[in-house]
């Protein structure tokens, strides 16, 4: 059988509601109340939905918008994409209708959840400039594209179509014939506006949360010159992973939802309709519910009466549940948060931490941080907070949402940064990535730009910055401690030869033997690592150089941190050693005799280039080494416990049931923090 | 030619002190140790009154700069460079600013200078533990000296090596006599004088004022404008007339914490360069005004103190320099107005009034009246 067309398969998903004139009265709550933000909102609908069709038809996108000002308080908007098309007959669905997304009926992250959907663009431009929205869609299966014109009948919900044909469609930049993309062209009012609320900078952070993404914009006065433009060229070829998509969990049902779907269910008995409809719900439990509630099991569901839904909803809070499955999300992952940010911003260093998944009144959510410091990033005032939901930016009312709310609420002075008055959002060179990945992303309003209030979801973020700041206050350590340390090996390698050399000079005398003057200057064993790119061998190289500018021969284990994964394997290792934990090897050197040094190399493959640039060093051994830290033997015991622990889950996991929910043992999730700083940090591993 | 001669050295005592220098830090080195050089702490906590001398000296506190880090182990080359240096100088009878060593620097590679005060600080340095003057390391100032105007008579050795007679009256025109960086003997004779007392000027313009009043000829003075903080050579001559024709010396200055310490290093010489405060200092020096109970006594206009000038008046009560019962009330007189006086604010009672009332008001108190 051929598959579903896969234009077909994600149009047909999009039901419909039929509110074609609410769009008139509540054009501030859809971002269309001026015209500033008209645009903005208009872009974003276009390049989100770019964006959510490539992932679904496994498409790494390329995305083009052009915007040309045509009258003092108008513009045209172009907007193309590489994406799979729209199918001739869904044309009209999807820009004729207010599609809510899939989030009434199906639980999953998607990026169309926030908006009123590209409709609201077609009826914009209708309404403030009487402008059809030009639409060219190109189906990879079809030989020609669909040319059409596109107004909306408000009253009926419903798009006029006009100047419908078919063609062949020839990029007007490369001149070449288009296989499969999209291509939306309309005129509205608006104006557009630099800084920190503009086309750019949404375009900006939507580019660093999907690095897979390659989008370019480019911003035309009315003589057709260029006066704003951006290019962000994708760093991964990694596409978001396909996320599956998942029945609500009892814990978050709501009265009126519970009922709505009582009575559309085609259920015939009350225990088909709770394992039907619901993820989390075991046979038993489904029982259990049903009995506490005082319902029989073989009910019809539409039958149902409202105070027995209600008992259904006590006892849903009460039952023993599974934890939602979480596959139902889609987080950056902090490699991908490293290369996006990288893509938009200069910085020296960059500190990321993707949390486990976790629930909140069954909703599975999940909290990525990433934060970059130095380089190019102004030490004047406040840092830049990027905030997303679902890799969608959020870019207005930063002061009244809960991901900058959980980052005024971190110390950060004491990871490094400038915190006047010790709270609120820290001064300093850097930037603050937060990203909220979550089936039902709960909004202060309904113009959906600040997170509301929920404690689980702040603890995961207030925690989430915690270790990004342990990440930074560690970079900055290093930092010094390396400055140090180059300072000494300038000095007693450089400098003090030259003193000796001078002074002998002008006294006629012999030049005395420094060894013994460098020891006592150093009196230390001092450690030196370098991360580089091995070009031929594709390899992440780090060399690890130790001198022992002590009086005495030394012997140390030096364990040394690498990026461990399914991906990455340390190929290159001719000292051998031995795997300790996750991410962590280590070296036994032979004896190293005062006045002479060492080096230790590897390298790992399955990274690019830039992907490892920082790494920590620990040691075991008398005496300390400057440049590494002892490691933290208790640390790494419980790290091997928790490893153990969660390779035995996994065991249990994938012997458990395909079906999710036959078995009766509920897996109690671990949560580790993923990709933690475990060992050898000081003082504030408790969090 | 009395106790305020300085000492000079030849040039083989010179390359002695300096090799002294080189010779610590290697027998150091020779000995495992890092190599080092030891100074006296010039700062104020540091000086203290000699009796013998009747001026400030520094104290018996050391520090030590040796190469256990990176900015000393420079400082210590740096000096090497130096002593090369002044020993080419003395070899092929040439001299250099402070500010050519500075470019000359350049080429030292790991022993260039950071900055022209370093090269400044570290010549006096070497000064200090030689004990030789910078004229012996042929090294000269960029500062600009005084001028004077007065009915005095020097004899200065020009650049073709005569004598030259002037007259700081009549040979001079409205600038005045220029005073040249080396102002010893073997360069500059104060020869006559027809003069009651010596009044040091801070400002320029107060300078010019009494200048067009014929204030020097009235009140039988000379006048030495010192340019804010005085030069070496300016504070030398000051120095050399009091010794020489023994007449007395005021300082005529604005009244801020600022001014207060342009007096005390004439008078009792400055913190950085106390290692010839004998040479320098002139311990006969009155300080004239304008003081804090003049703002009171004339009503003069005044400016309220800057941040800047509360935190320097603060340090001034506890610099020993200003340990008398005078000073300390004019400190705290003048921290309690709030307030600072410029000398020209006296011109608000007319262009006149400082040489008509001001000036003969203020001398008739120390027994200069005229």
């Amino acid at each position: 059988m051929i598959r579903m067309n896969e234009a077909e398969e994600i149009s047909s998903k999009q039901k419909q509601a039929s509110i074609g004139e609410f769009f008139e009265k509540n054009k501030h709550f859809l971002g269309f109340d001026t015209q500033q933000r008209a645009i903005i909102t208009a872009v974003k609908e276009a390049v989100d939905n770019s964006l959510d069709a490539c992932e679904e038809a496994r498409i790494l996108p390329d995305i083009r918008v052009e915007l040309r000002r045509t009258k003092s308080d108008e513009l045209e908007m172009i907007s193309q994409d590489n994406g799979p098309g729209i199918p001739r007959d869904s044309i009209e669905g999807v820009f004729g209708k207010f599609l809510l997304g899939s989030r009434f009926h199906a639980i999953r992250q998607t990026r169309g959840q926030q908006g009123i959907g590209i409709t609201g663009v077609v009826m914009y431009s209708q309404l403030t400039t009487g402008a059809k929205t030009r639409v060219i869609s190109k189906v990879k299966s079809d030989s020609s594209a669909v040319f059409v014109d596109l107004g909306i009948d408000t009253k009926k919900n419903k798009a006029i179509k006009s100047s419908e044909k078919r063609d062949i469609w020839i990029d007007e930049r490369t001149g070449e014939e288009v296989s499969h993309g999209l291509k939306i062209t309309t005129v509205m009012k608006a104006k557009y506006q630099r800084g920190k609320k503009s086309v750019y900078q949404y375009l900006r952070m939507t580019s660093i949360v999907n690095p897979h993404a390659s989008i370019s914009l480019v911003v035309m006065d009315k003589e057709g010159e260029i006066i704003e433009e951006g290019n962000w060229v994708r760093t991964s070829n990694k596409l978001p992973r396909v996320v599956e998509e998942i029945k609500p969990h009892p814990h978050g049902i709501q009265l009126g939802t519970l009922q709505r779907m009582l009575r559309e269910s085609t259920d015939r008995r009350m225990t088909s309709f709770l394992k039907h409809n619901f993820s989390g719900v075991s046979p038993r439990a489904a029982k259990e519910i049903l009995g506490m509630a005082d319902i029989e099991e073989g009910r019809t569901p539409k039958r149902i009466k409202p105070e027995e839904a209600k008992a259904m909803i006590t006892a849903f809070q009460t039952v023993k549940l599974l934890k939602p499955p979480m596959d139902c999300l889609s987080p950056i992952e902090d490699l991908l948060i490293k290369k996006g940010l990288s893509k938009a911003i200069d910085s020296r260093f960059a500190s990321t931490v993707t949390r486990s998944p976790t629930v909140s009144q069954g909703n599975p959510f999940q909290i990525e941080v990433g934060l970059v410091f130095g380089g190019d990033l102004s030490s004047e005032g406040p840092i830049e907070i990027l905030r997303f939901a679902n890799r969608v930016p959020l870019m207005y009312q930063q002061g009244g949402c809960l991901l900058t709310k959980a980052l005024e609420a971190v110390n950060w002075k004491s990871y490094g940064l400038e915190q006047p008055g010790g709270s609120g959002i820290p001064k300093g060179p850097a930037a603050v990535l937060v990203h909220l990945a979550s089936t039902n992303v709960q909004f202060t309003s309904e113009a959906k730009e600040a997170v509301s209030y929920n404690e689980e979801v702040f603890n995961e973020v207030r925690k989430a910055m915690l270790e990004v700041g342990r990440g930074l206050k560690n970079h900055l350590k290093k930092s010094s401690e390396r400055k140090k340390a180059k300072e000494k090996f300038e000095l007693v390698n450089i400098i003090l030869p030259e003193i000796a050399k001078k002074s002998s000079e002008l006294l006629g005398r012999e030049e005395p033997d420094l060894a013994p003057v460098i020891t006592q200057i150093m009196n230390a064993v001092f450690l030196e690592e370098e991360l580089s790119w091995n070009k031929e061998s594709r390899l992440s190289m780090c060399s690890v150089t130790i001198h022992n500018y002590t009086a005495r021969a030394r012997a140390y284990t030096i364990l040394a941190k690498w990026p461990e994964g399914e991906d990455t394997s340390m190929e290159f290792n001719p000292r051998g050693g031995r795997k300790e934990a996750k991410g962590l090897w280590a070296w036994r050197l032979d004896t190293l005799d005062p006045g002479t040094s060492t080096v230790l190399e590897f390298g790992i493959s399955g990274l690019s280039k830039g992907d490892w640039n920082e790494t920590d060093i620990f040691f075991r051994g008398n005496g300390e080494i400057i440049g590494a830290t002892r490691m933290d033997e208790a640390l790494l015991d419980e790290q091997r416990k928790a490893e153990a622990l969660e390779a035995a889950v996994e065991e249990v996991r994938r012997s458990s049931a395909p079906s999710e929910g036959i078995k009766e043992r509920p897996i109690e999730v671990l949560e580790p923090s993923a990709n933690t700083d475990w060992f050898g940090m000081e003082g504030d591993g408790n969090e | 030619m009395g106790m305020s001669e300085a000492p000079r050295k030849n040039r083989k005592q010179v390359v002695e002190a300096l090799h002294e220098v080189a010779a610590e830090m290697h027998n150091r080195m020779q000995r495992g140790d890092p190599p080092r050089m030891t100074l006296p702490v010039r700062s104020k906590t540091n000086i203290s009154f000699d009796n013998k001398l009747g001026v400030f000296k520094y104290g018996k506190n050391k520090t030590v700069r040796d190469a256990t880090k990176l900015g000393s182990a420079r400082q210590l080359l740096r000096t090497l460079h130096i002593t090369e240096f002044i020993e080419e100088m003395i070899d092929s009878e040439k001299s250099s600013t402070l500010r050519e060593m500075y470019y000359i620097s350049e080429g030292w590679g790991n022993g260039k200078f950071g900055s022209q005060n370093e090269s400044n600080n570290l010549a006096e340095d070497l000064e200090i533990v030689t004990k030789c003057l910078r004229e012996d390391f042929k090294l000269r100032p960029e500062e600009d000296g005084a001028r004077i105007i007065g009915n005095i008579t020097v004899e200065e050795k020009n650049r073709r090596g005569e004598w030259m007679r002037i007259n700081c009256r009549d040979d001079v025109g409205d600038s005045g006599y220029g005073v040249p960086y080396n102002v010893e003997e073997e360069k500059l004779k104060l020869v006559d004088e027809d003069i009651d007392f010596v009044m040091a000027i801070e400002t320029g313009g107060m300078f010019d004022r009494l200048i067009e009043n014929g204030f020097d000829e009235e009140a039988r003075c000379a006048l030495i404008h010192l340019k804010g903080q005085p030069a070496r050579s300016t504070r030398r001559i000051i120095r050399r007339i009091s010794d020489e024709w023994k007449k007395p010396v005021v300082v005529f200055a604005d009244c801020d914490p600022w001014s207060f310490r342009i007096y005390a290093s004439i008078a009792y010489g400055a913190i950085k360069t106390a290692h010839i405060s004998e040479y320098l200092a002139t311990k006969e020096a009155t300080y004239l005004g304008i003081t804090a109970d003049d703002i009171l006594a004339y009503d003069l206009p005044s400016d309220d103190l800057t941040k800047q000038d509360i935190g320097a008046l603060e340090a001034e009560l506890s610099d020993p320099r200003f340990n008398t019962g005078w000073w300390q009330e004019q400190i705290k007189l003048m921290q309690e107005l709030g307030k600072k006086a410029e000398q020209q604010s006296l011109a608000k009672y007319g262009l006149d009034f400082v040489t008509d009332t001001y000036l003969p008001e203020k001398l008739d108190t120390i027994g200069l009246g005229y």
